[in-house]
């Protein structure tokens, strides 16, 4: 005769009882995952956006959780690296059987994982920019808070077009959205009367760049747009200044970090341009996040993570079963439209349960979505690097 | 064409300097121990950051902090390899090789749980680059390539002259009968790690200083350590030095040809091309 109880059910319901006992939910846990970049290239952002998301579903847990049950997160580390992202993804579906994973940064962690989701029917909500991550056939099981590659760069090139660049030359580490990211600059620079004039594509892991910044500068660039991770945008800004390039440089917030402006001497980095898409500085929802991290200007993704979480407890409930499928059916639904807005989830969920419409509008942004996935609009933070810190010049 | 063919022979040349550090290191604990460690990288950072503390909390000058580098870095390489290697080695070489993976990782890790993952920088200015006849030559750089001369004479008469580096080179050709003659093989393998990895954290910072320091410097350059090993000559003390160059060199003649996207296809391509013609690399096995 075989066993009625498979070894894994016992197992699973052993190691759900603690937490069913301890948060006083009767019912079983709604799994969900979070793969963040707790180490490698991505590091200086994952442990603040994992902090966001268990705070947050600790607060969901703690105000009745979502149709009754608690969410279990549980966070992975992909250390910036897709093959790590991937058996990551691979344990949160198929042993934790999650019904969505929030949180993938790298573009290449997201176009690794992607396939994962939608053939299981994981919803995948990612901060990743590269513009081939909602061209893929993945079903509408990406939702992405940030603006993709297309928006990011074309608003890049109209900043450099305003600082008067002429002649611009990009350094870009090979990433899947280095390409789209130049051909759009390029693009939207030669509409304005400047020219891209040349990109080079490098390996990140090199320990020196001097050969791709003499051919750079070969060409007489204005200009640099350095598409860089920090690591790399260190050894680039220390690299150009030796070279001798008094120009305009210009590149991603995520890797102008404070960390690298310290890291180098205020001559070197003074004068560095970066930009990021801009939290709604004005949202409850933004201050719910400066007080998680206890900081008063917390980065993007930790912005957009804490949105994850809201989207995914709101369309639950909106769908009243939790499934991916459910979350796939419903984000649209509680996201945009003419409900009522809300910036709380913990409010937003007391809402649907009472039989009300939402619009949930987020720290990041109005969290309005395509049908493919992308954010409709958000702002953008401009900023100036002064004597070692990031100095704000405008959001717009 | 006659600058960029200069301009790489001199950024290829500084960089093989730096890089002819950790792989001396390397070399120096495979002629004694008979097996890869590749704990080197995480070796190498962890010098790197007890070059930082030196420098920049202890504010002491490069040449001090770059001292500091190599004992700390010394002294950890020979303590991990006593606790976590050693039991291996009688299983044999591939087991202690997989086991200094696995090391290399367990050390990187606790580089980041004390340091965090944020890069950090070292107290001191950065100069513009000279202009000579139309090649630019770093001024940091051509005096970290002094520096990696330096620790690169120092141990050539340390193997030459000193007992300790005759009973090293005796271990290295051949470690029965050196054994019989009374040299205890587990102090100079101590010997031998402290050395080596020494000069893989001296390396690391030399690395660190031109680039940026965090829990992964030691590993962006293992793959050009090895390489610069293998080409030279696993085991070869003046191997090191060549491959080093040869790798240094190599991967900046690429860039006159190909995308600088595969500049690191040619520290592949060099182990390749050596094992399949040459197994024994530029130097063969010989120490010294």
């Amino acid at each position: 005769m075989g066993s009625l109880v498979s070894r894994r059910a016992v197992l699973g319901g052993s190691l759900a009882l603690p937490l069913l006992a301890r948060t006083g939910f009767a019912a079983a846990p709604i799994p969900l995952g979070a793969i963040n970049p707790l180490t490698g290239a991505g590091g200086a952002y994952g442990p603040s956006m994992a902090k966001v998301a268990q705070a947050l579903t600790a607060r969901i847990n703690g105000a009745g959780g979502v149709l009754g049950r608690p969410l279990a997160l549980d966070v992975e580390d992909d250390q910036t690296n897709p093959t790590v992202g991937v058996e990551a993804a691979h344990k949160l579906i198929d042993v934790n059987k999650v019904v969505a994973i929030v949180g993938t940064w790298a573009s290449s962690v997201t176009t690794a994982v992607a396939p994962l989701c939608w053939q299981s029917h994981t919803m995948l909500f990612c901060v990743s920019g590269a513009d081939s991550i909602t061209k893929l056939p993945h079903h509408g099981y990406i939702i992405r808070t940030q603006p993709n590659t297309y928006l990011q760069s074309g608003r890049a090139a109209q900043f450099l077009l305003q600082r008067q660049a002429e002649r611009v030359f990009g350094l870009s580490a090979q990433t899947p959205f280095a390409v789209d990211s130049w051909n759009r600059l390029a693009q939207v620079l030669g509409q304005g009367g400047a020219s891209g004039i040349g990109d080079i594509i490098y390996d990140p892991k090199q320990i020196s760049f001097r050969s791709e910044i003499g051919k750079a500068l070969a060409r007489k660039p204005d200009t640099l747009f350095l598409n860089s991770y920090a690591p790399d945008l260190e050894i680039l800004l220390r690299e150009t200044y030796q070279a001798g390039f008094d120009g305009k440089r210009f590149t991603f917030a995520y890797a102008a970090t404070n960390a690298v402006l310290k890291a180098l001497p205020a001559g070197v980095t003074n004068g560095l341009f970066s930009f990021a898409p801009s939290p709604d500085l004005a949202s409850p929802a933004y201050r719910a996040v400066q007080g998680i991290l206890g900081v008063n200007d917390p980065d993007p993704y930790s912005c957009q993570i804490y949105d994850h979480v809201s989207l995914v407890a709101l369309a639950i409930a909106k769908a009243g079963t939790a499934s991916g499928v459910a979350i796939h059916d419903n984000v649209r639904k509680i996201s945009q439209g003419a409900g009522e807005k809300v910036s709380d989830p913990v409010a937003g969920l007391r809402l649907l349960a009472a039989g009300k419409e939402i619009n949930y509008e987020g720290a990041s942004g109005p969290c309005d979505f395509t049908p493919s996935g992308d954010i409709v609009s958000c702002k953008f933070l401009f900023q100036v690097a002064e004597n070692q810190r990031n100095k704000t010049l405008f959001i717009s | 064409m006659i600058a960029s063919f200069l301009q790489a022979l001199v950024n290829g040349t500084l960089a093989g300097a730096v890089l002819a550090l950790p792989a001396l290191g390397f070399n120096t604990v495979y002629a004694v121990l008979r097996f890869p460690n590749f704990a080197i990288a995480s070796l190498a950072t962890i010098g790197a950051f007890a070059g930082w503390i030196a420098n920049v909390l202890w504010g002491w000058p490069a040449p001090a902090a770059l001292v500091v580098a190599f004992v700390i870095a010394g002294a950890a390489g020979a303590a991990t390899d006593a606790l976590a290697l050693r039991p291996l080695r009688p299983r044999g070489a591939i087991m202690a090789a997989i086991g200094s993976v696995a090391l290399d990782l367990l050390l990187q890790n606790a580089v980041r749980f004390g340091f965090g993952n944020d890069p950090r920088g070292y107290n001191l200015p950065v100069f513009r680059d000279w202009q000579v006849a139309g090649i630019a030559i770093g001024p940091q750089e051509v005096e970290d390539a002094g520096l990696a001369l330096v620790a690169m004479v120092a141990l050539f008469l340390l193997l030459r002259f000193t007992r300790i580096g005759k009973t090293m080179r005796a271990v290295a050709d051949n470690a029965a009968l050196a054994e019989s003659k009374g040299i205890d093989p587990a102090r100079v393998a101590w010997i031998a790690n402290s050395v080596g990895f020494g000069l893989a954290g001296i390396g690391g910072m030399l690395v660190a200083l031109d680039t940026s320091l965090d829990p992964l410097t030691g590993f962006r350059v293992l793959l050009s350590i090895f390489a610069a090993a293998v080409v030279g000559g696993l085991g070869s003390i003046p191997g090191a030095v060549a491959g080093a160059f040869v790798v240094g060199i190599g991967e900046e003649f690429s860039t006159l040809f190909l995308a600088p996207t595969y500049r690191t296809a040619i520290g592949f391509l060099a182990i390749l091309v050596v094992l399949s013609f040459r197994p024994r690399g530029l130097f063969g096995e010989r120490a010294y």
